[in-house]
C-alpha cells in the first residue's frame, strides 16, 4: 500500500512523509502518460506494439545515428581528457562548437559566452523555467504544448496561462489570446518550432509577428527547436534568434533529435539577445547560478560535440528527412481512409501530427484516454492521448517510425476505429 | 534606468541566493586570482575531488571499453526512463549487496545524474514546516539545494578532536516532531574521516529514537586507507531506513561522467509504506536522466573492472595521505588535527591570529593563488571558517610540490 496513512502508528513513528504533489506532476508527464498504457498492453498478443506515442526512432535501424557521431564519442572517451569535472556552462570547445553551428543560419554571428550547454533539451527547460520564476509571475505556454513545460512549471510554483495554437491556420499562434493573457507580471512565451505536438513549422512572416507582440508585451521569447532542421513541407525552418533585434530570444535545442540520440542528453540553451537586455535584468547571471547547482551534461560527450557538429554529412541528414517526410505521408494519407479520425493539416515538421476524434463515430468509447486505452489493450498500439497535451478528444501521433511498422499501425488503426464504429 | 520597466522578466532572487555560495563559483574567483607571470609557477589545483588529470589515476581500460561496447551497439541511443535501465538496476544491486546481510534488488535502485540525487531526495522529502539535519562542515550542495527547496536546515557539528564523529547530543537537541532525516557522509567529505562502525550504529539508534530516516552519502564508498574499513550505512537499514547515494565518480575516477544512483536501504518497507519511494520516482520522471548510453555501459563497468585498479587507487590515496599529513606538520601556522582516512581530502586549521596581513581562510586561498598558484577550498564554503580543505587525489610529486609552496607562503605571511 503505498498511500500515505494519516493517524495510523507508522505516521506517528517517523517525521518523514511522501510528497502527493509530485506523483501528481510526473503522471501528466509524456513519458508518465505513455507509462501508464504500456501498462494496459495485452501481453498475450503475440504481435509487436507499434510505437506511435513518443518521439524516439533510435531502436529502428533505419534511423541510426551517423558512424560519424559514435566515432567522435569513441574518441572522445579513448582520450581519457574528459573524464573530469568540466566547468559549470560547457567546455569552450563544445560551445564554440555549438556557437558556429547555430550561426550558419543566423545573420549575426554568435559568440561561445552565449551558448550554455545543458543534460539534454529537459534540463535546459527546467533552468529557463527556474530562472524566470518570481512570486506573482507568469509564464505563456502553448496549447496544444509540450507537457514537460507545465510540469516544470508547476514544480516551481511559477503560473501557466496557455495561449491557442489555431488548427485552422496551420497551428499558427494565436496572437489576440497571447495578448489577452499577458500582463504586467508575465514573464515570457513559450513557442516549438518545428511544432511538438503539431508537427507545423511557422512561416517567416508569422514568426515575426511574434516577435513583434512579445515586444509590445515586453516579454522574452523562449523557441524550443529541439526538431530544427526536421522539416520536409512547403516552409523552411526559420530559427527564431533572426529577430532577436526585436526581442530577446532564448533557444532551446539538442542534438537528440536531428542526430536521433536522445539518450545522450547534449542539449543547450543559447541567448540571442544582441540588445543586451536579459544581461541587463540579471538573467545570465541567474542561468550560470541555477547550473552551479545542478548536474551537467556528460564532460566526454562534450568532448565529442566539435566531430559530431563538423563532420556529420549532409547525406545523412538528407536520409532522415526523407524517411520522416516518407513516414508523414503514409501517415496522413493513410489517416484519410479511417472512420472517427480527421486529420485537419499535413505535418511538415518534427515527428508529430494532431489528429482528431469524432467521438459521435464510435459505439463506446466516449474520450481520448478511453481511445488510447482501448487501443492498447486491444491492438498494442501506443498512441498519446490529446489530453496529455492540452487537447481533449485529439490524439498525438508519432509517424517518425520504421515504415513497415508505421503501415502496420495505420492497418491496426483502421481496424480498431472500425470495429468500434456506430453499426448503420 | 527607465528600460528596466519596459520588460516584465526578472532574476529569481531565491536562486540566486541558494546558488550564490558554491564550490564551483568561490573555486573560479580563486583560480581567477592566478598570476602565473607573478608566482613563475604552473597552477596546482587541490581544489576539488578530481584526480582524473593525473595519468597515475586514470580510469581503468574496462571502464573505457564498457563505455566504448555501449555507444557501438546503438542499444542505448534512445530515451532515458526515469529510474534508469533495468541491466544497470541489476547490476548495482547486486555489486551493493555483496556489503548487506540482506540483498537489494533492481527495485530498490535508482539512477540519478551525479550530484541530481541530492535534489531529488530534498525535494521528496520538503514541506512546509519540515526540517532536515545536516552535518557542519558539509558538503554545499546540500545546502545550495535545501535552500531552494525551501526545507529548513538545521547543523549539527562533526567533531575534529573525535575523529570527526558526529555530535550526537547536538542531534538529538535538534530535532522536533517536524524533522524529516539527517545527512551523514561517510567517507567524509570534507573532513576525510571514516566512521567506526560502532558509531554508525549509534547514529542509526538516535536517527530511530527520533523518528527520522538517513541520508547516507556514500559517494567515496570504498576509497579507504586508514585502519577503518568502510561499512555501508545500510547494514542499519533495519533500525532506522537509509537513502543511500552513491556514484561511479569517485571509486571509479570518472568524475566527468555525472553517474549516481539512489538505494533504499530499508528491509522493513518503511519508506515503501508511507509513500516516500513512489515519490522518489515520481521526481526522478521529472528531473533530468544520466544519459543512456552510460547506463548501458554500467553492467560491464561493474563486472570487468578489476580489483587491482581500486587497490592501487587507494594505495596512491594512502601514499598521499601519509606525505600530507607528515609534511603539513612542518608547515607553521597551519594543523591537521586528523590524519585523512578516506575519501579525498583534509581539513587543515588555519591559526589566524599567527598570520601578519592575511584576515581569514577565503583570503589564505586568495592570495596562496596569487603568489603561490595553489588552488584549496576555503572552510567557510563547508561550513568552517578559518580552515580550508584540501583535496590529496593527486600525484605525489605534485602534491609534495605544493605543500612546498605552502610552506613557503606561511612563513612569508607569517608575524615577525
Amino acid at each position: 500500500m503505498e498511500m500515505e496513512n494519516n493517524g495510523s502508528p507508522l505516521t506517528k513513528k517517523w517525521g518523514f512523509r511522501a510528497n502527493p504533489d509530485l506523483n501528481m506532476a510526473s503522471d501528466n508527464t509524456v513519458r508518465g502518460v505513455l507509462y501508464m498504457l504500456l501498462s494496459k498492453l495485452n501481453r498475450s498478443d503475440t504481435r509487436p506494439v507499434i510505437p506511435l506515442g513518443h518521439g524516439d526512432p533510435s531502436a529502428f535501424p533505419c534511423f541510426r545515428t551517423t558512424q560519424v557521431a559514435e566515432d567522435a564519442m569513441v574518441d572522445s572517451i579513448r582520450s581519457a581528457k574528459f573524464n573530469g569535472y568540466g566547468p559549470t556552462v560547457g567546455i569552450l570547445p563544445a560551445r564554440s562548437a555549438v556557437a558556429e553551428y547555430l550561426s550558419q543560419d543566423l545573420p549575426n554571428k554568435l559568440s561561445p559566452d552565449d551558448v550554455f550547454l545543458t543534460l539534454g533539451c529537459k534540463q535546459a527547460i527546467q533552468t529557463i523555467v527556474t530562472v524566470l520564476t518570481n512570486p506573482k509571475a507568469n509564464i505563456l505556454l502553448p496549447k496544444p504544448g509540450f507537457p514537460y513545460y507545465e510540469a516544470i512549471a508547476k514544480s516551481c510554483n511559477l503560473e501557466v496561462r496557455h495561449f491557442d495554437l489555431l488548427p485552422e491556420k496551420d497551428w499558427e499562434v494565436d496572437l489576440d489570446s497571447v495578448n489577452a493573457l499577458a500582463d504586467e507580471n508575465t514573464v515570457a512565451m513559450v513557442i516549438i518550432n518545428p511544432g511538438n505536438p503539431c508537427g507545423n513549422v511557422f512561416t517567416h512572416q508569422h514568426l515575426k509577428k511574434v516577435a513583434e507582440t512579445a515586444k509590445k508585451l515586453g516579454i522574452l521569447i523562449i523557441s524550443d527547436e529541439v526538431y530544427a532542421h526536421l522539416v520536409f513541407g512547403k516552409n523552411p525552418f526559420v530559427p527564431m534568434a533572426v529577430f532577436a533585434s526585436i526581442a530577446p530570444i532564448i533557444t532551446l535545442g539538442s542534438i537528440s533529435k536531428r542526430w536521433i540520440v536522445p539518450g545522450w542528453c547534449l542539449g543547450w540553451l543559447v541567448i540571442n539577445d544582441p540588445n543586451g537586455i536579459l544581461k541587463e535584468h540579471g538573467i545570465i547571471d541567474c542561468i550560470t547560478a541555477y547550473l552551479n547547482i545542478s548536474s551537467d551534461t556528460p564532460t566526454f560527450i562534450q568532448g565529442a560535440i566539435p566531430d559530431i557538429l563538423s563532420k556529420t554529412k549532409e547525406d545523412f541528414f538528407v536520409k532522415i528527412v526523407s524517411i520522416v517526410k516518407e513516414a508523414a505521408n503514409i501517415c496522413y494519407e493513410g489517416i484519410k481512409d479511417i472512420p472517427g479520425v480527421i486529420c485537419p493539416t499535413k505535418p511538415e515538421g518534427s515527428m508529430f501530427v494532431m489528429v482528431k476524434l469524432d467521438l459521435s463515430v464510435f459505439e463506446d468509447i466516449k474520450d481520448d484516454v478511453e481511445f488510447c486505452v482501448k487501443l492498447a489493450q486491444e491492438e498494442s498500439i501506443l498512441i498519446l492521448p490529446g489530453i496529455s497535451v492540452g487537447l481533449n478528444n485529439w490524439l498525438r501521433v508519432t509517424f517518425a517510425i520504421e515504415l513497415s511498422a508505421l503501415e502496420e499501425g495505420i492497418k491496426r488503426l483502421n481496424a480498431f476505429c472500425v470495429r468500434h464504429s456506430k453499426k448503420p | 534606468m527607465g528600460k528596466q520597466e519596459e520588460w516584465g522578466f526578472k532574476e529569481n532572487h531565491e536562486l540566486h541566493a541558494a546558488a550564490g555560495f558554491t564550490i564551483r563559483n568561490i573555486l573560479e574567483s580563486i583560480i581567477g586570482n592566478i598570476d602565473q607571470k607573478r608566482s613563475g609557477k604552473p597552477m596546482i589545483h587541490l581544489g576539488h575531488g578530481d584526480p582524473s588529470i593525473y595519468p597515475c589515476f586514470r580510469t581503468s581500460v574496462s571502464v573505457e571499453d564498457a563505455l566504448v561496447e555501449s555507444i557501438r551497439s546503438a542499444n542505448f541511443n534512445c530515451y532515458p526512463s526515469g529510474i534508469g535501465i533495468d541491466p544497470a538496476r541489476s547490476a548495482l544491486a547486486e555489486y551493493l549487496s555483496k556489503d548487506l546481510p540482506y540483498n537489494i534488488t533492481n527495485d530498490d535502485v535508482f539512477l540519478t545524474a551525479g550530484a541530481n540525487g541530492i535534489e531529488v531526495l530534498l525535494t521528496v522529502l520538503a514541506r512546509p514546516g519540515a526540517n532536515i539535519l545536516f552535518p557542519r562542515p558539509n558538503y554545499p550542495i546540500y545546502e545550495a539545494r535545501a535552500r531552494f527547496s525551501e526545507i529548513e536546515v538545521r547543523h549539527f557539528d562533526l567533531l575534529p578532536d573525535k575523529g570527526w564523529e558526529v555530535d550526537l547530543d547536538g542531534v538529538k537537541a535538534l530535532a522536533d516532531k517536524n524533522t524529516v532525516g539527517i545527512v551523514v557522509i561517510n567517507p567524509g567529505n570534507p573532513c576525510g574521516n571514516v566512521f567506526t562502525f560502532d558509531h554508525m550504529k549509534k547514529i542509526a539508534e538516535t536517527a530511530r529514537e527520533l523518528g527520522i530516516l538517513v541520508i547516507a552519502d556514500e559517494v567515496y564508498a570504498h576509497l579507504v586507507f586508514g585502519e577503518k574499513p568502510f561499512v555501508p550505512m545500510g547494514v542499519l537499514g533495519d533500525m532506522a531506513p537509509v537513502l543511500t547515494l552513491g556514484s561511479l565518480s569517485k571509486r571509479w575516477i570518472v568524475p566527468g561522467w555525472r553517474f549516481g544512483w539512489i538505494a533504499i536501504n530499508d528491509p522493513t518497507r518503511i519508506l515503501q509504506q508511507t509513500g516516500v519511494v513512489a515519490s522518489i520516482k515520481s521526481c526522478l520522471t521529472i528531473s533530468a536522466d544520466p544519459p543512456t548510453v552510460i547506463q548501458g555501459a554500467i553492467p560491464s563497468v561493474i563486472k570487468n573492472t578489476p580489483k587491482s585498479f581500486f587497490l592501487n587507487i587507494n594505495k596512491l590515496l594512502k601514499e598521499a595521505s601519509d606525505l600530507f599529513y607528515e609534511k603539513v606538520k612542518e608547515i607553521p601556522l597551519v594543523t591537521c588535527p586528523h590524519r585523512p582516512e578516506g575519501s579525498m581530502f583534509a581539513m587543515v586549521k588555519l591559526n589566524m591570529p599567527a598570520f601578519e596581513d592575511v584576515v581569514d581562510d577565503t583570503d589564505f586561498c586568495m592570495k596562496m593563488a596569487k603568489e603561490e598558484s595553489v588552488v584549496v577550498l576555503p572552510g567557510d564554503v563547508v561550513g568552517l571558517k578559518n580552515w580550508v580543505r584540501v583535496s590529496i587525489g593527486t600525484e605525489p610529486k605534485v602534491l609534495e610540490d605544493a605543500i612546498g609552496r605552502m610552506k613557503v607562503f606561511c612563513l612569508k605571511h607569517a608575524k615577525h
